[in-house]
C-alpha cells in the first residue's frame, strides 16, 4: 500500500481553485459560462456552481468543494471568499509551521513536524474561532454597521418602494452584483423587494413569509426566454404552468370555485391482477356484456361532474391526465380542467387555499372547494398557462426572463439564494447564542468604552454596542468587514501579548487577522489606490466609513463563513494521507489520484 | 456497476474573447449574418455531412438552428438571438449583427469590459427611452382606419426573404393577403374575453402564387361518397367527436379481460355504435365528424342515411372546429348526445387546389377562423413563404399592443446613432461619473455603440454601393456604386425607408466618415408621403435590448468550463 503525502499539497490544490474563483470575483470579475454533460450552456458567477461544474478529481479539492456547498446551501452567499480565506489561511498556517517547527519535539521529519504544528495552529484557530469571534466582531465591527428591521422594509415598502427600505435594497443589490453582475443588478434587487412585500402576511414572523417564498419558489417563478431581462415582472395570482386541457372559462364572473383532484375522475373498474370474465360458461346475460361496464363507468362519471356542478365548481386542477370522456363531460358542464399540474403548484395552492385535494370524487365535500378571485389563461412566451389568484391572500408570482435559458436560470437560483441570505441575516443565531452569551456579558463593560465615542458619528445612530446575535446587523460591502476585524483581531492580539498566560492567542489571533486582510486586497486588485483609500478610512475617523458606497452585506452570514472555513481548514489539517484503493473499473486510479490534479492545473492556466 | 463509468474532468478556457479561434469564429458568424441581412441579401444553402436535405435560406431562425457550434461561447450568442427569434418572429438578423459588432468593435478597442457594459447598458436605456418619445424621428403611428401601413408592414416582412422568390406583384399579393387574414382573425364585437381566431395555412404545390387565397371559414379533407351534386338544406346540424368509434374496447384499467369463445363482443359494441348513429340521424345532423378513427360499417350506415362523415381530423383542427361550429367534443358512447353539444355550419362546398380536393366549411355567423391557401412553384420556396407568412401574421398581431411601427430601409439605426450620439455629448462629466469611468472612456464608449448600430444599418447594401446621412432628419441613403457624384441629388431619389424625399437645400455626408453631431429633427409628417418600408416596433425594440443585453453577457465572460462527459 502507498500513500501520499497530503499536507504538502494542500496549499496548492486549494490556489488553482482560488484562481478559478478570482475570475469572477469582486466588481471587475465576470461570468463563467459552462456547459452541462447534456450540452446545456449555463452561465453563473456563483462560486458553488463553478466548483461543482469542475469534475475535480483531487481528493481535497472535492473536500472543499463539499464545505463550499454545505455552507452556502446555508446562508446562499460567500462562496468565492470562502475559497479566498481558505486558501490565504492555508498559505499563512503553513508558512508559520514552516518557520515554527524546528522546535524542540522529536519527530522523524521536518515535515511530520511541520504538519503537526500545522494542524495544531488550525485546531486553535478553530477554537478560538468558537470562542472569541463573535464578541470580537460585536465589539469591533458591528457598531460600524446598520440595522435593517423587517418591520420598516414590509411597512414602508407598500407606500413606495424607492426611497425607503433602501437597506435591503442595498443588501440584496451587492447581493446581485456578485451574482449576476453590474448590470441588472439594481432591477433585481427591486424585483425581489416587491415580490417579498407582496409575500408579507400580516400577523406572521418576517422569516415565515421568507420561508414560504423560499419553499415554493420553484412554483412561483415563471422562465421566460427570448425576452429583455427588463421584461421580468410581478404578476398578481398565482401561476400555473400548464394549459387548460378543455375551453376556457367564458364568462368572467367572480368568484370562481375550484378542486384539486389527485387522482382521475373516472373511476376505474379493473385494477392491475383483477381480471373480468366475458360470458362467463357460455351464458349470455345483458349484465355480462362489456357494454354493461363500460356504460356504468360513464353513468357514475356523469354522477361526480352532476356533483360538481351542485357544488357551483367551475375549475377543476388535476394532477393526472385525465380521460378523453372527462373531458368531454367537463366541456359540456361548462368546467374548465387543467390537467398533469405539478405537485409544487398544487401544494401552494391548498396552502393558500386552505382546501385540501381530493383523490376520490364520490367523497367531496364543500371544504375542498377553494374559492378564487379569478381565474383565466395568461400568455407567456411560447405557452399558454393558466393563472388566478385566491381570494383571501393576495399572492403573486413572478416572471424572469432573460434573453437565454442559461441567464433565467441564474437569475432564479440568485434570487432564491438572495433569499436564503436574507433569511440567515434576521435569522437570531441560536447556536452561538448559548455558548457564548456570557463572556457577551463580560466583555460588554470594556468594550462600551471604546464604542460609546465612535457612535456618535456613525451615520447609523440607533445602534449602540450589541452583541452579534441581534438579527439584521448589516456592513457595508467592498472589504470593510474584513478590514476591521482584521484591525480588532490585531488589537485583541496585543492586549493578549500584554497577559502572559495567553500567548499562542495572540499568534493566532495575528494569523487570522492577516489572512482577513487578502480579501479586500482582492477586492481592489484592479485598482490598488482604492484599497489604500479603503483602508486609510477604517483606520481614520469612523464616519468616513459609510462614503463608499458599494452596497451593503449581512455581518451573521460573514461570521458563518469564518467559522465554516476555520471548520474546513481544521478538517483539512487533519488528514495526512489519501489511500487510493482499487476498485474492478479503476485499474489506474491509483495513478489518477496522484496525476489528476496536476491535470486540472495544466487546463486551469491554458 | 460495470457501467458506472468515471467523470472526467471539465476543459477550461480562461478569458474567451482573448482566444484567436472564438474570435474567428464570431467574426466568420457575423459575416455569415450580414450577407444574408436585407431584401438583397444572399442566399445560403445549408446540407449536412450524410447528403440530407438541402434547405435554401436566408431567415435568420432557420440558419441558426443549423449551424451548430462545438464552442459554448458561440451557442450562448446564437440561442439567445434563436430565443428573440421564437417569440417576435422577426427582426433576428438585426439583432446578431448588433450583437456581433458591438462585440467585435469593443474587442478592437482598448475599452475596459467592465466599463463598456456600464455604457453600453445606459446607452441602450437612452435609445429605449427616445424609442418610446412621442416625438421620436423613426416612429410611425399605425392608423388602423387603413391598410395602407399595415400592408406595407407585411410587404417589408415578406420582401426582406429573397428565399421567397417572389416577384414584385407577387410580394404585393401575399401580403394583402397577409393582412386580409390578419383582419379576419380579430373577432369583430365580442364582449367579455377577447380570443383571437386561428389561420389555418393550407400549401398548395406547384401553382402560381398569385392563385393563392384567403377564405373564411376552414377546409376539411374531402370525405368519400361525397358529389358536387348533393344539395343539403342549410344550415348544416354538426356533431363532432373527439372519441375513437373505431369499436375498440373502452378503458376500465389495468386488469385484464377474458372474453368467452362465445361472446361476441366486437357485435356488441358495434351494436353500441350503431345506436348512436340512430340518434345522431333522429336528432337531423348532417355533418359527422370525428377527431379519429370511425368504424367502416358506421360510416356506411351514416352515409346511407344522407350524413356527409369527415374522420380522422386530428388534434389541430379540433380547437378551430369547435370555435367555428360551435360544437362541443363528445367522448361518451352509452349516454344520449345533449342537444347543445350540437353545432351549425352555414354552407359546404367543395374546392379544388390542384390535385387537391377539399371541403370548404363556412361559418354559421360572425368567426374568427380563416384558411390561407399558399401556393408557389416548389416545395422549397413554399416552406419558406410558409415561415415569411408565419411572421407578418405575427408581426402584424403585434401592432395590437403597440399601434407604432418604426421607419425601415436602415433609417431607425442611423436615426439612432446620431440621436445617441447629440444626447450623450451633453453633460459628460456627470454621466461619466454615475457610471464609474473616465470621460474618455465614456466618449469612446458612445462612439463604438454607434459604430455598430450604423454597421448594422450598413449590412443592408451588397452592391457596394455607399450609404450616406443627410444632416437634417438622419435618415439613411443608398448611393448605387456606378453613380456619379454630380448627380448625386437625382440618384438618391427618397432615402432607405421612403419618408423623405431628396432636395437641393440637404446635405449628405457618407456613413463612414465623422460628422459633428446634430439633433435629428423629426420628419414633418406630409400624409401623402407614406413610408415604403416599416419594421415592426415591439420586434426591433426587444431585438435592440436582447442585443444589446447579449453583447454585454458576451463580455462579461471571463471562464469557459466544458463539462467533457
Amino acid at each position: 500500500m502507498q500513500s501520499s503525502a497530503a499536507s504538502a499539497s494542500n496549499p496548492g490544490a486549494v490556489g488553482v481553485l482560488e484562481a478559478v474563483i478570482l475570475r469572477s470575483f469582486g466588481p471587475e470579475g465576470g461570468q463563467v459560462l459552462f456547459t452541462r454533460d447534456t450540452g446545456q450552456v449555463l452561465l453563473s458567477r456563483s462560486g458553488t456552481r463553478i466548483l461543482t461544474a469542475l469534475h475535480l478529481e483531487h481528493p481535497f479539492a472535492r473536500m472543499v468543494v463539499e464545505c463550499v456547498w454545505k455552507h452556502s446551501s446555508a446562508t446562499g452567499d460567500g462562496s468565492k471568499t470562502f475559497i479566498l480565506l481558505l486558501a490565504s489561511l492555508l498559505r499563512l498556517i503553513h508558512a508559520a509551521a514552516s518557520k515554527g517547527s524546528n522546535v524542540s519535539h522529536s519527530y522523524s521529519s521536518t515535515k511530520a513536524a511541520e504538519a503537526a504544528t500545522a494542524r495544531h495552529l488550525a485546531d486553535k484557530l478553530l477554537a478560538f474561532g468558537l470562542k472569541e469571534l463573535d464578541e470580537l466582531i460585536a465589539t469591533g465591527v458591528v457598531p460600524y454597521g446598520g440595522c435593517i428591521s423587517w418591520e420598516d422594509f414590509t411597512v414602508e415598502a407598500q407606500t413606495s418602494s424607492l426611497t425607503n427600505n433602501l437597506c435591503v435594497q442595498k443588501l440584496l443589490r451587492s447581493f446581485f452584483h456578485t451574482r449576476c453582475g453590474y448590470t441588472h443588478c439594481d432591477f433585481s434587487s427591486h424585483l425581489t423587494c416587491e415580490l417579498l412585500s407582496h409575500w408579507n402576511f400580516k400577523n406572521q414572523l418576517p422569516s415565515f413569509s421568507l420561508q414560504l417564498v423560499s419553499d415554493y419558489f420553484p412554483a412561483l417563478h415563471t422562465p421566460v426566454s427570448g425576452f429583455p431581462v427588463r421584461s421580468s415582472r410581478l404578476i398578481e395570482g398565482q401561476v400555473i404552468h400548464r394549459d387548460f386541457a378543455t375551453p376556457p372559462l367564458k364568462t368572467d364572473h367572480q368568484p370562481v370555485k375550484a378542486v384539486v383532484l389527485t387522482g382521475s375522475l373516472q373511476p376505474t373498474l379493473l385494477s392491475t391482477g383483477d381480471v373480468l370474465e366475458l360470458g362467463y360458461r357460455g351464458r349470455m346475460k345483458e349484465e355480462r356484456s362489456i357494454l354493461h361496464f363500460s356504460s356504468w363507468m360513464e353513468s357514475s362519471l356523469q354522477g361526480v361532474i352532476a356533483k360538481l356542478q351542485t357544488l357551483g365548481v367551475c375549475v377543476l386542477l388535476s394532477a393526472v391526465k385525465q380521460s378523453a370522456a372527462v373531458l368531454a363531460l367537463a366541456t359540456q358542464a361548462e368546467m374548465c380542467l387543467v390537467e398533469c399540474v405539478s405537485e409544487d403548484e398544487l401544494s401552494l395552492f391548498s396552502q393558500l387555499s386552505g382546501t385540501t385535494p381530493i383523490w376520490d370524487c364520490s367523497m367531496i365535500e364543500s371544504e375542498h372547494v377553494a374559492t378564487l378571485a379569478f381565474c383565466r389563461p395568461i400568455q407567456l412566451g411560447a405557452h399558454r398557462y393558466k393563472k388566478h389568484t385566491s381570494i383571501t391572500i393576495k399572492p403573486c408570482s413572478l416572471i424572469i426572463c432573460a434573453p437565454g435559458e442559461g441567464q433565467i436560470e441564474q437569475y432564479a437560483c440568485a434570487l432564491q439564494d438572495a433569499i436564503r441570505m436574507l433569511l440567515r441575516t434576521w435569522e437570531p443565531m441560536l447556536a452561538a447564542a448559548t455558548t457564548t452569551s456570557k463572556s457577551t456579558l463580560q466583555s460588554h463593560k470594556g468594550a462600551s468604552l471604546h464604542t460609546d465615542s465612535l457612535t456618535e458619528q456613525t451615520p447609523y445612530r440607533s445602534i449602540a454596542i450589541q452583541p452579534i446575535q441581534k438579527p439584521g446587523c448589516v456592513l457595508s460591502a467592498g472589504g470593510l468587514f474584513e478590514l476591521l476585524l482584521h484591525y480588532a483581531l490585531l488589537q485583541h492580539g496585543h492586549s493578549c501579548s500584554v497577559s502572559p498566560d495567553l500567548n499562542i492567542d495572540a499568534s493566532v489571533s495575528q494569523l487570522l487577522a492577516n489572512a482577513l486582510l487578502s480579501v479586500p486586497q482582492k477586492i481592489y486588485s484592479h485598482s490598488p489606490h482604492h484599497f489604500l483609500e479603503s483602508q486609510r478610512r477604517v483606520e481614520g475617523p469612523l464616519g468616513d466609513v459609510s462614503e463608499l458606497d458599494l452596497g451593503l452585506e449581512s455581518v451573521s452570514c460573514k461570521y458563518q463563513l469564518l467559522l465554516a472555513v476555520l471548520q474546513c481548514v481544521a478538517s483539512l489539517l487533519k488528514v495526512d494521507a489519501v489511500l487510493p484503493t482499487h476498485t474492478a473499473l479503476h485499474t489506474q486510479s491509483r495513478r489518477l489520484a496522484r496525476t489528476s490534479w496536476e491535470d486540472t492545473e495544466d487546463e486551469g492556466e491554458g | 456497476m460495470s457501467r458506472l463509468s468515471k467523470k472526467s474532468p471539465s476543459v477550461c478556457t480562461d478569458m474567451p474573447l482573448d482566444n484567436t479561434d472564438i474570435c474567428s469564429k464570431l467574426h466568420l458568424l457575423k459575416q455569415i449574418l450580414t450577407s444574408c441581412f436585407g431584401p438583397t441579401g444572399r442566399l445560403k444553402q445549408v446540407h449536412n455531412n450524410i447528403g440530407g436535405h438541402v434547405v435554401t435560406t436566408s431567415a435568420s431562425s432557420v440558419l441558426l438552428s443549423s449551424v451548430s457550434s462545438s464552442q459554448p461561447f458561440i451557442n450562448l450568442i446564437k440561442t439567445s438571438i434563436l430565443n428573440h427569434v421564437s417569440r417576435f418572429s422577426d427582426c433576428g438578423l438585426f439583432a446578431a449583427i448588433l450583437c456581433l459588432s458591438l462585440i467585435e468593435q469593443i474587442k478592437k478597442s482598448a475599452l475596459k469590459e467592465s466599463v463598456a457594459i456600464r455604457v453600453n447598458n445606459y446607452l441602450l436605456a437612452l435609445c429605449t427611452s427616445y424609442l418610446q418619445r412621442e416625438d421620436c424621428g423613426c416612429r410611425v403611428k399605425l392608423d388602423f382606419c387603413s391598410t395602407q401601413n399595415l400592408i406595407t408592414l407585411a410587404r417589408s416582412v415578406i420582401s426582406s426573404k429573397p428565399a421567397c422568390v417572389l416577384t414584385e406583384p407577387e410580394t404585393f399579393h401575399i401580403s394583402k393577403l397577409a393582412v386580409q387574414a390578419f383582419l379576419l382573425t380579430v373577432p369583430c364585437s365580442s364582449p367579455g374575453i377577447v380570443s383571437f381566431g386561428r389561420i389555418v395555412t393550407v400549401p398548395v404545390e406547384g401553382h402560381s402564387v398569385l392563385s393563392s387565397e384567403v377564405l373564411p371559414g376552414l377546409l376539411v379533407e374531402m370525405p368519400d361518397g361525397l358529389s358536387e351534386e348533393d344539395k343539403l338544406l342549410n344550415p348544416l346540424s354538426v356533431v363532432l367527436f373527439s372519441a375513437s368509434l373505431a369499436g375498440d374496447i373502452s378503458e376500465l384499467g389495468d386488469g385484464v379481460i377474458e372474453a368467452h369463445p362465445d361472446v361476441d363482443t366486437d357485435s356488441q359494441i358495434l351494436g353500441q355504435l350503431l345506436e348512436l348513429g340512430r340518434q345522431v340521424i333522429n336528432d337531423e345532423v348532417k355533418l359527422f365528424m370525428c377527431q379519429k378513427v370511425i368504424h367502416p360499417v358506421l360510416q356506411q350506415y351514416l352515409r346511407s342515411h344522407g350524413v356527409i362523415v369527415v374522420e380522422r381530423l386530428g388534434i389541430a383542427l379540433m380547437e378551430p372546429l369547435t370555435q367555428l361550429t360551435g360544437a362541443q367534443p363528445v367522448a361518451t358512447l352509452h349516454t344520449t348526445i345533449p342537444p347543445k353539444t350540437y353545432g351549425k355550419v352555414r354552407d359546404l362546398c367543395i374546392k379544388h387546389f390542384g390535385s387537391k380536393t377539399m371541403l370548404h366549411l363556412f361559418p354559421l355567423g360572425e368567426s374568427a377562423i380563416c384558411t390561407m391557401i399558399l401556393c408557389h412553384r416548389n416545395q422549397t420556396m413554399l416552406n419558406e413563404l410558409k415561415v415569411v407568412c408565419q411572421t407578418a401574421e405575427h408581426v402584424l398581431r403585434l401592432t395590437l399592443r403597440e399601434p407604432f411601427a418604426l421607419v425601415g430601409g436602415g433609417c431607425t439605426e442611423i436615426n439612432l446613432a446620431a440621436y445617441v450620439r447629440h444626447k450623450s455629448k451633453s453633460e459628460v462629466p456627470e454621466t461619466a461619473s454615475v457610471l464609474m469611468c473616465s470621460q474618455t472612456e465614456y466618449l469612446l464608449g458612445v462612439e463604438l455603440f454607434c459604430c455598430a448600430l450604423e454597421s448594422a444599418a450598413r449590412a443592408l447594401e451588397h452592391d457596394g454601393g455607399s450609404s450616406l446621412i443627410d444632416l437634417t432628419h438622419a435618415h439613411r441613403w443608398m448611393l448605387p456604386a456606378d453613380a456619379i457624384k454630380e448627380t448625386m441629388e437625382e440618384s438618391l431619389g427618397f432615402c432607405g425607408c421612403g419618408l423623405v424625399q431628396s432636395s437641393p437645400s440637404k446635405k449628405w455626408i457618407y456613413l463612414s466618415t465623422k460628422y459633428s453631431d446634430f439633433c435629428p429633427s423629426s420628419v414633418f409628417r406630409d400624409t401623402r408621403v407614406q413610408p415604403r418600408v416599416l419594421d415592426s416596433f415591439t420586434a426591433k425594440l426587444s431585438a435592440l435590448q436582447v442585443a444589446v443585453e447579449t453583447a454585454n453577457l458576451a463580455l462579461d465572460v471571463k471562464y469557459i468550463i466544458q463539462d467533457m462527459n
